[in-house]
């Protein structure tokens, strides 16, 4: 029974995260610069992760399940990698720093290559543990979440707006979800365990919430857009 | 390097790819053509781009269908829903905390 709302945690995670992809794509295919291409990647290899994780859960008496708890592990890790890539590019000029950030997507496309070869293929030198890995893993999540909340906090401070609030919100509870897991790989706490699941759910549903308000929500969100002032139903 | 007054001082402005310029143009396009007529150096004013370089763009856009010229210079729907989508992704961009421009 725990198991199976730990599978559905998992299923609704990953659900959430390919409907935010279909719209992270935008801002790469409008403007058409690859430094925004990190955001559909990050949430794209989050949802991935996430179904690494669920099938890890659904197949637990079977053989690879610690091949799919690596995968999950590397994967979820790139994806936050993506992230803090592109919210360091995004305040880069783009004209300065094109080749920068090509290099930097190319080097963690590889990394994952080699990484998910390094699980499959036989070892030929010794992986420390799964537990010491996923520690580590976690804290350099945690470190690039932290990057990310603080570098959309200065932007909103900068600009005090209310409606860009939300997202240092959403990526400040991502990031205390992976605390809460850390906490719960360290001393096995349960309650860690469930905040943590529930910390990423509330997290990704403020996603939903900022996409939903930006794409479908009030015509008259944004103050210059006369356009929409003129063309909305009265 | 392009400045723009401020007081007693000068402020530099960002650099803008062709993209945000046409965004600003075809904004501005839209806002001035509901006045009576749009007068270029008003739209040059404030996009703030060299005359010249000002008409080549109003040419690419002609060229792309997203503006018109007759009898006076005016969006057209493909123009508008261009804009619309524009906006509403750098919307998304700014309350995403992302910089563009």
């Amino acid at each position: 029974m725990a198991n199976l709302a730990l599978i559905l945690m998992e299923v609704i995670s990953a659900i959430l995260c390919f409907v935010l992809l279909r719209f992270m794509i935008k801002p790469y295919r409008t403007t058409g610069e690859g430094r925004y291409l990190g955001l559909p990647l990050g949430f794209g290899f989050l949802g991935v992760s996430y179904i690494f994780m669920g099938f890890a859960l659904y197949f637990e008496s079977f053989l690879f399940v610690d091949d799919l708890k690596w995968l999950q592990l590397f994967t979820q890790t790139y994806a936050f990698a993506f992230l803090a890539a592109t919210y360091y590019f995004s305040k880069k000029p783009a004209k300065n720093t094109r080749v920068w950030w090509d290099i930097t997507y190319a080097g963690l496309v590889f990394a994952a290559v080699v990484s998910y070869l390094l699980v499959f293929e036989p070892p030929m030198f010794g992986l420390p543990s799964y537990k010491t890995v996923d520690e580590y893993f976690r804290i350099f999540n945690i470190v690039c979440l932290a990057y990310i909340s603080i570098h959309t906090l200065r932007s909103h401070v900068s600009q005090p707006d209310p409606k860009t609030i939300w997202i240092p919100l959403s990526y400040l509870l991502l990031g205390f979800s992976q605390y809460s897991f850390l906490i719960w790989s360290i001393d096995s706490s349960f309650a860690a365990f469930v905040g943590a699941h529930i910390l990423r759910i509330a997290g990704l549903l403020v996603f939903v919430f900022v996409v939903y308000q930006s794409f479908f929500g009030s015509r008259h969100a944004f103050p210059k857009e006369g356009i929409r002032d003129e063309e909305a139903p009265t | 390097m392009r400045f723009q007054k401020k007081g007693f001082g000068m402020r530099k402005l960002p650099r803008r790819d062709k993209l945000k310029i046409y965004g600003d143009l075809l904004f501005i396009l839209y806002t001035e053509s509901k006045k009576e007529k749009v007068v270029l150096t008003h739209v040059q004013l404030k996009t703030n781009v060299p005359f010249d370089r000002l008409k080549t763009y109003i040419v690419e856009l002609k060229e792309l269908g997203l503006v018109l010229d007759e009898p006076s210079l005016k969006l057209t729907d493909k123009g508008k829903q261009y804009l619309r989508e524009y906006e509403t992704v750098l919307d998304f961009m700014k309350r995403m905390g992302l910089t563009y421009g």
